[in-house]
């Protein structure tokens, strides 16, 4: 409907029903958003959201994680130069964005020097990992682009790198008509939408709404004219508004909620897959009781994960011990350890500690993987471990504080969940054992150079089984050496009217809503 | 009167800045650094440093400090740390929804609470008396946040008879934001449906915010009234065989409004601070929830702005109190 | 005194009230002996109904949930009393010595009050859990600072009344210092309608902090708290209404004690109102 007519009828005072198949209504907490523009977001329901306004030139298609398909660009290669790696793109002609204009290389280049420039936290991918420079992505025609990395970065991972928003293509004309000094159009793009997307962004009521309407322009056309995303944080309440039909998926929701709407024939479920792990860490650094390796292996026993993956989650995710989940080269699906508090106390009183122990656990006031509150995981593994002698005191904190409790070290044990910032092992691995990368490694003081050694082979090694070999060794010496314990990995649990077809949430929690249709 | 009119207005300048002093000292306290909460799990140490700098967290604290107040002087309130915006663009985004949701909780506990409270000093220690009183009791007893959960779960979910959470229907196009106000940017627009659905979202939440307010205000007029029921000129009233009516609404209200005046102003700002527990459950997207969250990541530049735009918006409503006071009551004179 | 007693328990809602309240103390004295453990888990019994073994039901970590809220009303009366405690202690203070001393002291303190009155109650409460970090003790103090404002404003008004009363015109005649004035005869009479206002206090209090809780600056798990245990049983209340409603009706009927109480005080101490 032209926006002038919706005014007229609004005038007259009529209702502006709309086509009910026309709209998608999708609830859940977005309360992490902050920004839309691609160079910057790098929360999730961001990501999410702009990764349906903006294309990429090289995509992800589905859960496939491995198979590079064309976005912006038809075709791409990648040659060895003397010095570093020469990557070119070639555009496909006739791509619009919301605008009208065509998108072409010099947009390409302006959104590669905009994500430079601007530094955003997850400019660092582009960076460090792709060690990108100013400068070096260059328009060698209106539909070529060249782009060149230094030797020692990987072109598979920097081609992987392509497919996030943070290499999403933007209107350089709409943002530099839009910018204030040298932002870049970045105040503009907060909440103004300027891509080649199925969808543009028409209204952002913070707190309360998203509202996305098909792109006039976009070459992939979406089969539901407008999207609604409803800020719903109450888990009890997002069920309601599914079960009144009032939205159509609800992302949130509590495993007794999931297991009611399943059995519901109006609805049904989805477990996206994903990255995800939900773990312990236990902080090494000297003087710690954890430092003492009885102790961390007292833990590990000290744990009943069977209960907690069934009870607590209700399926909505697997038991993990391995730091490589699965759906990433490497993964490691041993499972050694089992719930036994009687060796894990022999093991505490061998450590020193015949009387028990007794520490902090700290854990996140929000929702854990799977959609289970975070104090109730932290208060199951405290009543397990209590029955061990390793009695915890329970802090639960904002997850903004928790994070910079863990970074500073000030923790003793800590619950916390970990996604990797790119679906690559090495995502994992490198914070995982390598001391010196300052991730997790450090901040719990595991400071060991043969994991760390291990974890730098394997990035650089190409060969597919042999990089398996390597993960192998290095996820079994973490899963016993470490200051880790891996509960679970979590599947995202959304439920969806039955009317909605197409949904889908990849393993990097992208969602393609101009896949989703709706039937009346 | 005008130099009364200054002084007050003076006090509410100092109350302004005191609450920006005392929430300034509190975030101090805080043993963790904003920045590293702000930037959460990836953040680089240059990133840090560079946030530090950009919001000027690596300055000394009085420096800090009167920095705030030169912008606040420009009515600068400064950065949110967690959404990077100007404070005052949130707050001018959140305030509306909260305003909206506050007046109508304060229209349900006048409607509510004044005309109970009348009933109930009429038929003293008669049953209306006692189901007023016995109503007033538990509702001020009753923790808001389980009345709204307990009446949503009920009224929405079981029974269905009212909205759920939010401003408006999802299938209805929102009207295009003017005041902020659904409800009154509906109107604007004409658009009666809009109108109709928002109202309809809008009763219960603020049936719930309202509630503790229209018990105090029950009790607060009952007492009121029962005072000037029993002074001479209300006696004289029924002995010339006036009717109840004329003697409630010539005598007895008009008398028993000054002391329930002075309340309605606190009553306002408490509204308006107790949104927070109301906007959480019913999803309403209002200063309360906005606080919350930035409290929650120790986002005190937010927090600030929050406490002193309520704690302003109090103080001009007990001015305004106190000035309507003198004017109902002719005794009293502002020197 | 017996004169106050007589009218006291002549008054139906304050013998109720003090009744109420009584039971509530026997229950968070002697209730945890015999309750039962309030934080044994039991993941295979979660959400249960009421019945036998688990009189009130079982909440989503298969706690019992009568054990919980009994062992929840030693936590919230507490509550309740350590807030009134400091903050009648800290707002008696400032009053007195506002009033007592007058002057510039006068105005600087009350000007004090007056920022704090301003301030909007909860958002203080949760800036400074917030800052001194979330758990009970810090509630405690969170609510205590916002909330001695109505002792410091109900005490220089007494003071300032009772100054110019001839009780305090005598002793001062007779040569008593101005300590002496402000402690033997200024605070005894001053502290009447701050007993009636603690009385009601302790119920706003208990309130708040359950508020506090609820949105997670408070009580820490697996405490039992009222106001944590409402806010982590209310996303089963479809499942399971007994696991939020149970340690709810736990704060109604405190705070409606404590109001009962507060209007039986009043109504016996300051006959003006019934």
């Amino acid at each position: 409907m032209k926006r002038w007519v919706v005014w007229l009828l609004a005038f007259l005072g009529l209702a502006v029903a709309q086509d009910r198949a026309q709209v998608l209504v999708y609830g859940g907490d977005w309360t992490d958003l902050i920004t839309l523009d691609p160079q910057v977001v790098y929360e999730f329901s961001g990501v999410m959201i702009a990764d349906n306004l903006y294309e990429t030139l090289v995509r992800f298609e589905g859960n496939d994680l491995s198979t590079l398909r064309p976005g912006l660009a038809e075709s791409w290669k990648v040659e060895r130069g003397t010095t570093d790696w020469i990557l070119t793109f070639k555009l496909r002609k006739g791509s619009r964005f919301s605008t009208g204009r065509e998108v072409t290389a010099k947009d390409v280049v302006y959104s590669f020097e905009r994500a430079l420039a601007l530094k955003g936290p997850g400019s660092f991918l582009f960076t460090e990992i792709a060690q990108l420079k100013p400068g070096a992505t260059k328009a060698l025609d209106p539909y070529t682009v060249e782009v060149r990395i230094p030797k020692a970065a990987s072109p598979q991972s920097f081609l992987s790198i392509l497919t996030f928003t943070l290499g999403g293509i933007v209107d350089s004309e709409e943002a530099q008509k839009n910018a204030k000094g040298n932002d870049y159009g970045k105040d503009f793009l907060t909440n103004n939408s300027a891509g080649s997307g199925p969808y543009r962004l028409v209204r952002w009521d913070r707190g309360n709404q998203v509202i996305l309407e098909a792109n006039p322009y976009a070459r992939i056309k979406p089969k539901v004219q407008r999207v609604v995303l409803r800020y719903i944080q109450e888990p009890a309440v997002l069920r309601t508004a599914l079960e009144s039909g009032e939205i159509d998926i609800a992302e949130g929701l509590t495993p007794e909620a999931l297991r009611a709407i399943a059995a519901n024939p109006r609805f049904k479920v989805v477990r996206a897959e994903t990255l995800r792990l939900q773990y312990l860490a236990m902080n090494m650094k000297p003087g710690s009781p954890f430092a003492n390796p009885k102790v961390r292996e007292a833990v590990r026993w000290a744990v009943n994960q069977d209960e907690l993956v069934q009870g607590l989650l209700q399926g909505n995710g697997v038991k993990m011990q391995t730091f490589i989940p699965k759906g990433l080269l490497g993964y490691n699906p041993t499972t050694p350890y089992k719930y036994d508090p009687a060796r894990a106390r022999k093991l505490l009183a061998e450590a020193g500690y015949p009387q028990g122990l007794d520490f902090e656990l700290l854990a996140s006031t929000g929702i854990c993987g799977g959609g289970v509150p975070c104090p109730d995981v932290a208060a199951k593994v405290q009543a397990d471990m209590a029955k061990a002698g390793l009695r915890a005191r329970i802090r639960t904190i904002a997850n903004a504080e928790l994070l910079a409790t863990y970074r500073a070290q000030n923790h003793q044990m800590v619950l916390a969940g970990w996604s990797p910032d790119f679906p690559d092992p090495d995502g994992n691995a490198t914070p995982w054992s390598d001391f010196n990368a300052r991730s997790l490694a450090w901040r719990n003081s595991y400071n060991d150079e043969v994991a760390a050694k291990l974890a730098r082979q394997a990035a650089l090694e190409a060969e597919p089984e042999k990089r398996k070999a390597l993960y192998r060794i290095l996820t079994e010496k973490v899963l016993r050496e470490g200051p880790y314990v891996v509960l679970y990995q979590p599947a995202q649990p959304i439920g969806l009217s039955a009317k909605v077809e197409g949904f889908l949430k990849n393993p990097m929690m992208s969602v393609p809503l101009w896949q989703v249709s709706k039937q009346p | 009167m005008v130099a009364y009119l200054l002084r007050r207005l003076f006090m509410v300048l100092f109350v302004g800045v005191g609450i920006t002093f005392v929430t300034f000292f509190i975030a101090q306290v805080i043993p963790i650094d904003p920045a590293v909460a702000a930037l959460g799990e990836n953040a680089r140490e240059e990133q840090i440093q560079e946030f530090r700098k950009r919001y000027g967290l690596d300055q000394p604290l009085l420096v800090q400090y009167s920095i705030y107040l030169q912008r606040l002087l420009q009515l600068d309130l400064g950065r949110s740390l967690r959404t990077g915006r100007p404070v005052a663009e949130d707050l001018k985004e959140f305030f509306p929804a909260t305003l909206e949701l506050a007046l109508s909780a304060f229209l349900v506990a006048v409607l509510l609470g004044l005309p109970a409270g009348v009933w109930a000093a009429l038929r003293q220690n008669r049953p209306p008396d006692l189901l007023v009183r016995l109503m007033a009791l538990l509702l001020g007893s009753t923790p808001v946040f389980f009345l709204a959960i307990l009446l949503l779960d009920l009224l929405h979910r079981r029974l269905g008879v009212l909205p759920g959470p939010g401003r408006l229907d999802p299938y209805l196009i929102p009207p295009p934001p003017v005041t902020g106000l659904v409800t009154v940017d509906a109107l604007l627009a004409r658009n009666f449906a809009a109108f109709q659905d928002a109202l309809a979202h809008l009763f219960l939440p603020a049936f719930v915010l309202g509630s503790a307010s229209a018990a105090l205000l029950a009790r607060m007029v009952r007492a009121a009234m029962l005072e000037v029921l029993s002074q001479d000129y209300v006696r004289t009233a029924w002995a010339k065989g006036l009717s109840e009516r004329q003697v409630v609404f010539r005598h007895a209200l008009k008398n028993a409004a000054l002391p329930v005046l002075t309340l309605l102003g606190g009553l306002m700002g408490g509204l308006l601070s107790g949104a927070v527990l109301t906007e959480t459950i019913f999803s309403w997207p209002g200063l309360g929830r906005y606080v919350t969250q930035s409290a929650t990541s120790l986002d005190f530049p937010a927090v600030m702005g929050v406490t002193l735009l309520v704690g302003v918006i109090y103080s001009l409503l007990n001015l305004a109190v106190d000035l309507l006071y003198a004017l109902l009551d002719p005794r009293i004179r502002y020197a | 005194m017996r004169k106050f007693l007589r009218r006291f328990f002549r008054n139906p809602g304050a013998v109720l009230g003090l009744a109420l309240l009584i039971l509530l103390i026997l229950v968070a004295l002697l209730g945890p002996l015999v309750a039962g453990d309030p934080l044994e888990q039991n993941l295979l019994e979660r959400l249960k109904p009421p019945g036998p073994g688990h009189p009130l039901g079982t909440d989503q970590l298969g706690r019992d949930v009568w054990a919980r809220v009994v062992h929840g009303a030693r936590i919230s009366l507490g509550v309740g009393f350590g807030v009134v405690l400091l903050a009648s202690f800290l707002g008696v203070s400032v009053g007195l010595l506002a009033g007592g001393l007058g002057g510039v002291w006068d105005n600087l303190l009350m000007r004090l009050t007056d920022i704090f009155f301003a301030f909007p109650s909860l958002i203080l409460a949760m800036a400074i859990a917030a800052a001194l970090g979330p758990n009970l003790t810090n509630t405690v103090i969170a609510v205590a600072l916002v909330t001695w404002p109505i002792y410091a404003r109900l005490v220089r008004a007494q003071v300032l009344a009772l100054r110019e009363r001839e009780f305090v015109e005598a002793a001062r005649a007779l040569g008593a210092g101005q300590g002496r004035i402000l402690f033997r005869h200024l605070l005894p009479n001053a502290l009447t309608p701050v007993l009636v206002q603690a009385s009601y206090e302790v119920g706003a209090a208990i309130l708040t902090a359950a508020g506090l809780s609820f949105i997670g600056f408070g009580a820490q798990p697996p405490t039992p708290e009222w106001g944590a245990m409402v806010a982590e049983t209310r996303n089963y209340m479809a499942e399971a209404p007994w696991a939020a409603t149970a340690p709810a009706v736990g704060i109604l009927l405190t705070v409606l004690a404590f109001n009962l109480l507060g209007d039986g005080l009043r109504d016996v101490l300051d006959p003006r109102w019934r």
